[in-house]
């Protein structure tokens, strides 16, 4: 798809039909010892057969250690382990205008939340959504150099308003992606506006704080490391406000990865 | 329920010529239905595996470990997988002992398996105190002490010295009917020695092992990887460790064993059974193999039917050393 970033379709219709935008899968190489642990993966998006009935599932990955590079190196046919769809995904996009912000590989949950939010595709059992129109989902995209940017012609395809930022000015805006967001709400009305983000931890934070002053509803998506996925072993936690005003750390792969801005304590 | 295995004994074996070997193990007042357990941490409070394993075809379950009150447990990261193996500094992250009896409890009495609380104090009195409340608990199957978690501070006191060893464990026997695994850290000179002290003092069985101290290194960074800069090794890495620790115990004290560490297959079951081990606990493998618990017992059948042995108990300490 762009530089170490490549594409994986799996078949897998049950899991196709359940999951929806923002969910994850754990994915194992079966039979190997010396990478015990499956990874964690969001939904890309469904892919349908000729009958236009749910088959399987893609996911988008970046090559950054041993998985990755293993993943890498599968071939059409080879068998891999996968479960889920694991996770509380994002919810509905019932909002008047959606920004979708990115940054490296956080980018990979968004064709499925944008096709969502377009009303062009349906997902899980989810009632049919108040669909909006093209140019009121934006989505602002960053990475490090252009050779990186992944899945563009898919954002194009949708038809929405796609603004790109690269570190070293390779294409688009030069410098951070918050930047570019922070051009958008500058100035204008917010109300009605609703921020789903995905990306390096910085830009998170960076993003929810200037969501809270403009005072636009944000959701993120955490990449915390994870060993199970499924709530067993107390790896993935993150700092989540309490009624009682104090934090605790819950377990990001059963409470999220999503959450509102507000509910973490960053 | 899958067909029941068949076998053939070897002529001269038995009187029988037919038979399903029998799964069910005693570790002194426990009886277990069969030896595959499952490892205090790695099941969650067993919610977590219900769409992965059959609760009712375990030999028991060992819910995460509780202390007296909540604690938050250790920054991220908390695990990293190194070779063949899980670091980890969960740190105890729990909710207390009054949320457990109130929230999991009932739950996990429900399973139609055994359940075996695990809890950790920082002292003799908090062993003692919480046991006097577990023991109260209808339907509770036993308690495995904690002695062993190289995440706390203070935690794994107790299982390096004999004398503290022999303290809790003595404690609890004393206030409460339920009975227990005392489960012991590999980080000493000389295991079999702490597990003569809780086999002394009251202990039905030992668990061999909790985890290994470990660390890894992002040299880059120059930073260790955890966020507690420590944890504990698990997974495939420890099993010979594990395996000789179980061995040795299993010829030097006169105490049922648990054994746990790095077990992934039936194999690695079988292993641990002619090493000493009357049952054994699945950890780490539940995180990667998530129904590899739920399928061991049938796999244990089949094994044993194999091998020509009508019981687990036959089974066990059969190892011959080499002269
Ligand atoms: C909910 C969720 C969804 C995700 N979705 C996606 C997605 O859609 N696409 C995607 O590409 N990624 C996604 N990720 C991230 C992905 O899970 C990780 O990139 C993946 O687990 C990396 O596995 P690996 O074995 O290749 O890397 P590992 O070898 O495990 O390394 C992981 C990271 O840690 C560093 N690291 C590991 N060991 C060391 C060491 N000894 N010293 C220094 N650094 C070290 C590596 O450099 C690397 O950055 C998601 C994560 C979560 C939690
Ligand atoms: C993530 C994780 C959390 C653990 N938490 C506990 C715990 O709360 N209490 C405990 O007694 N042991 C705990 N352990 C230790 C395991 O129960 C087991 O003794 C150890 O992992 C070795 O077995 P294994 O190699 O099969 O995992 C934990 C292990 C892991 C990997
Ligand atoms: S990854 Fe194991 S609890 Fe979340």
């Amino acid at each position: 798809m762009a530089r170490d970033t490549y594409r994986l379709r799996i078949e897998a219709p049950e899991l196709a039909r359940q999951v929806l935008p923002g969910q994850f899968f754990m994915i194992r190489s079966p039979g190997v010892t010396n990478l015990l642990l499956g990874r964690p993966f969001a939904l890309y998006d469904v892919w349908t057969d000729a009958s236009g009935a749910p088959a399987g599932i893609d996911i988008a990955y970046l090559v950054v250690g041993k998985m990755t590079g293993l993943m890498a190196t599968w071939v059409p046919g080879d068998r891999v382990e996968v479960w889920g769809p694991l996770g509380n995904g994002f919810p509905p996009a019932d909002c008047e205008r959606l920004l979708l912000v990115a940054g490296g590989i956080g980018n990979t949950p968004f064709p499925a939340v944008a096709r969502e939010a377009l009303g062009l595709a349906r997902y899980g059992n989810r009632a049919p959504q108040a669909k909006l129109p093209r140019e009121a989902v934006t989505f602002c995209y960053g990475v490090r150099s252009a050779e990186y940017l992944a899945g563009l012609e898919d954002f194009a395809a949708l038809g929405i308003d796609v603004r790109l930022a690269t570190d070293d000015g390779t294409r688009g805006h030069k410098g951070f992606v918050t930047e570019l967001v922070a051009n958008l709400l500058q100035g204008t009305d917010s109300r009605g506006y609703r921020i789903y983000c995905c990306g390096p931890e910085p830009m998170m934070h960076a993003v929810a704080k200037l969501t809270a002053r403009h005072n636009i509803p944000c959701w993120l998506s955490l990449e915390t490391p994870m060993a199970c996925g499924f709530g067993a072993c107390f790896s993935c936690v993150t700092k989540v406000k309490q009624p009682s005003g104090e934090w605790d750390y819950r377990r990001t792969c059963v409470e999220g990865p999503i959450f509102h801005a507000e509910q973490l304590a960053l | 329920m899958p067909a029941r295995l068949r076998f053939v004994a070897p002529s001269g074996y038995g009187r029988y010529d037919e038979c399903v070997p029998t799964l069910q193990v005693e570790l002194n007042r426990l009886t277990l239905a069969n030896p595959i357990l499952v490892a205090s941490g790695t099941f969650g409070y067993a919610r977590e595996m219900q769409a992965f394993v059959p609760f009712e075809r375990l030999g028991g379950i060992i819910p995460k470990t509780v202390t007296p009150r909540d604690r938050r447990g250790n920054p991220p990261p908390r695990t990293v997988e190194t070779a063949s193996g899980l670091l980890n500094s969960i740190g105890l992250d729990n909710d207390g002992l009054d949320a457990f009896i109130e929230k999991h409890l009932s739950y996990l009495l429900g399973l139609g398996t055994k359940i075996i609380a695990n809890i950790a104090g920082h002292d003799r009195d908090e062993f003692v105190q919480m046991a006097e409340r577990l023991g109260k608990c209808q339907g509770l199957a036993g308690l495995e002490l904690n002695i062993s978690c190289p995440n706390v501070s203070g935690g794994v006191d107790f299982g390096t010295d004999p004398k503290k060893t022999s303290a809790v464990v003595s404690g609890v026997r004393a206030a409460c009917e339920l009975p227990i695994l005392a489960k012991l850290t590999p980080n000493v000179t000389d295991i079999s020695e702490i597990a003569q002290a809780a086999a002394e003092a009251g202990a039905d069985a030992v668990s061999l092992v909790n985890t290994f101290s470990g660390m890894a290194v992002d040299w880059r960074r120059r930073r260790p990887i955890l966020g507690n800069n420590v944890g504990g090794l698990s997974g495939p890495a420890i099993k010979p460790m594990v395996l000789k620790i179980v061995w040795h115990v299993a010829r030097t004290v006169r105490v049922p064993i648990v054994a746990v560490g790095g077990i992934s297959s039936i194999d690695d079951v079988m292993e641990f059974l002619v090493a000493g081990a009357s049952a054994v606990q699945i950890g780490t493998a539940n995180f990667y193999n998530p129904t590899l618990a739920g399928r061991l017992v049938e796999e244990l059948e089949a094994a044993l039917a194999t091998a020509g042995y009508a019981s687990v108990r036959e089974i066990v300490g059969t190892l011959q050393a080499n002269s």
